[in-house]
């Protein structure tokens, strides 16, 4: 593949910056100093941080810029990874150099947090093995465009970042804007594959027109929602269409053209379904030594319904934990209890999520207080600066006592 | 008109935003009023509750027009 260097690696419409390759490669070449872990200022940075990781075969930690200090202290990271470290020059030339580099990168490390199913964050180790193992390079890609629709800091956004970048293809930031910025972007700069989740694709409704430079279109993150996918065959006429099954621990499992997937018979060995649950081989995991395994086998937790044995087909059905989808992040109730809890006039509290259409589930509290005065707006700015905004009950209930279960959440048993 | 605009004014004080002094049919929520997917969820909610109808049963809504049209006012 020839060098693609004076192609747009990256535009970020906010704070309209345009990268090419070639100046990605003289910004890396500048840096001489190496941040293991710090709040990101933008995207681009993100970027800068993990290719120097690759490239200097460190140890990176990855936080969303919105995290809180409250919540950064629970991550438990040394302090010393805040603290930036010298880098030794290492002249980089050409992007094949760097790309057979940063493939090779086997001694870096990139970390990753979910939330765990106990209340403290589980921290994932990834390679770049396992980071690109879905990556696909080829002749026909190298002139793909990508919409970047998800946080570069989480799973999603890292394999769409890895997509491009070993293509050599440009990504354009689509994350966070509004829907008509959006339209624009997609038609301005030609953007041929954009990977989302089914709630970032219901936001881009209602639109005029369609958008015929999309080729590929792939959901994750949420379950399938079959009118969306109706919808979105409208409005990108030329795009195939592909759902996929991901998760922080082990990345992108599987891919189907709908809600039915199946297992090919080259990954019988990777995943499998018992007793209606998907489990993951350890292979296919990053690192953690939260994972419990079962002869190598990684419970997901995720439950599916057996559509045919032979050959086997199956659909997603519901996780067997309390985690809260909303808009596609994962949300343990525990967790935004406990800063409820430490408000002083908060006796005890419950949250729980209500299936909504946009973005899967509401977050929603019932609380019992100890002051009459206490209200939600009160309530919702004490958890501001201490919560990521989508960890914010949007619905706040004052109880005189709380059920014993979590009596809002959906039953789909 | 008077009770939405009651239910987005509490919304935007939880963003620590400013009121709005009156509605148009033309503002668009995302645009206009600035509000985002969550927001969006919890305004088909606060609506729901006030008015018994949910105003993304057949597909998102983009202006105040498109919710009371909705909510049939």
């Amino acid at each position: 593949m020839k060098d693609g260097q004076e192609k747009l690696f990256f535009y970020d419409p906010l704070p309209a910056k345009a990268v090419s390759y070639n100046q990605l490669l003289n910004d890396l070449n500048r840096l001489s100093v190496y941040h293991p872990c710090r709040l990101p200022e933008d995207s681009y940075t993100i970027f800068l941080d993990l290719l120097s990781a690759l490239i200097h075969e460190r140890e990176l930690v990855l936080l969303d810029k919105d995290l809180s200090g409250y919540e950064i202290e629970k991550l438990d990271i040394p302090k010393s990874f805040f603290e930036a470290q010298k880098l030794d020059a290492v002249p980089l030339t050409t992007w094949s150099d760097i790309l057979e580099k940063i493939k090779n990168a086997h001694r870096a490390k990139i970390v990753l947090f979910t939330s765990g199913t106990t209340g403290i964050p589980k921290k994932i180790t990834h390679t770049i093995q396992s980071l690109t193992r879905s990556v696909k390079i080829s002749i026909e890609r190298q002139d793909d465009i990508w919409g970047l629709a998800y946080n570069p800091t989480h799973i999603a956004g890292l394999q769409v970042f890895f997509q491009a970048l070993l293509n050599l293809n440009s990504l354009v930031n689509l994350f966070e804007l509004p829907k008509d910025h959006i339209h624009r972007l997609i038609d301005s700069y030609r953007i041929t594959n954009i990977s989302a989740t089914p709630t970032f694709f219901r936001l881009l409704f209602p639109a005029i027109r369609s958008f015929p430079t999309v080729k590929r279109i792939t959901s994750g993150g949420e379950r399938f929602d079959p009118l969306l996918k109706s919808q979105l065959q409208n409005m990108f006429p030329n795009a195939k269409f592909r759902n996929i099954y991901a998760s922080t621990e082990a990345g992108t499992v599987l891919a189907a053209e709908g809600e039915i997937f199946s297992i090919k018979p080259s990954h019988a060995e990777l995943a499998k379904i018992v007793d209606q649950e998907l489990l993951v081989h350890e292979t296919l995991l990053g690192v953690s030594n939260r994972f419990v395994l079962d002869d190598g086998w990684y419970h997901t937790g995720d439950r599916v319904e057996i559509i045919s044995s032979e050959p086997l087909t199956f659909r997603f059905l519901h996780r067997d934990n309390e985690m809260i989808n909303v808009a596609g992040y994962n949300v343990n109730p525990y967790e935004v209890e406990s800063v409820i809890n430490s408000h002083p006039f908060v006796r005890e509290s419950r949250v729980y999520g209500k299936p909504n259409k946009l973005i899967g589930n509401v977050l929603h509290c019932d609380l019992v207080s100890l002051d009459a005065s206490l209200d939600e707006l009160q309530i919702r700015r004490f958890l501001q600066d201490k919560l990521q905004p989508y960890k914010i009950p949007r619905i706040i209930n004052f109880v005189d006592t709380l059920d014993k279960t979590r009596t809002g959440k959906l039953k789909r048993s | 008109m008077e009770k939405l605009l009651q239910i987005i004014n509490a919304m935007l004080a939880a963003k620590n935003r400013d009121a709005l002094v009156k509605l148009e049919r033309n503002f668009s929520l995302r645009n206009d009023i600035g509000f985002d997917s969550l927001d969006l969820a919890e305004i088909t909610v606060r609506v729901e509750d006030a008015f018994g109808v949910d105003i993304f049963e057949d597909g998102i809504v983009d202006t105040i027009g498109d919710v009371l049209e909705r909510i049939g006012k």
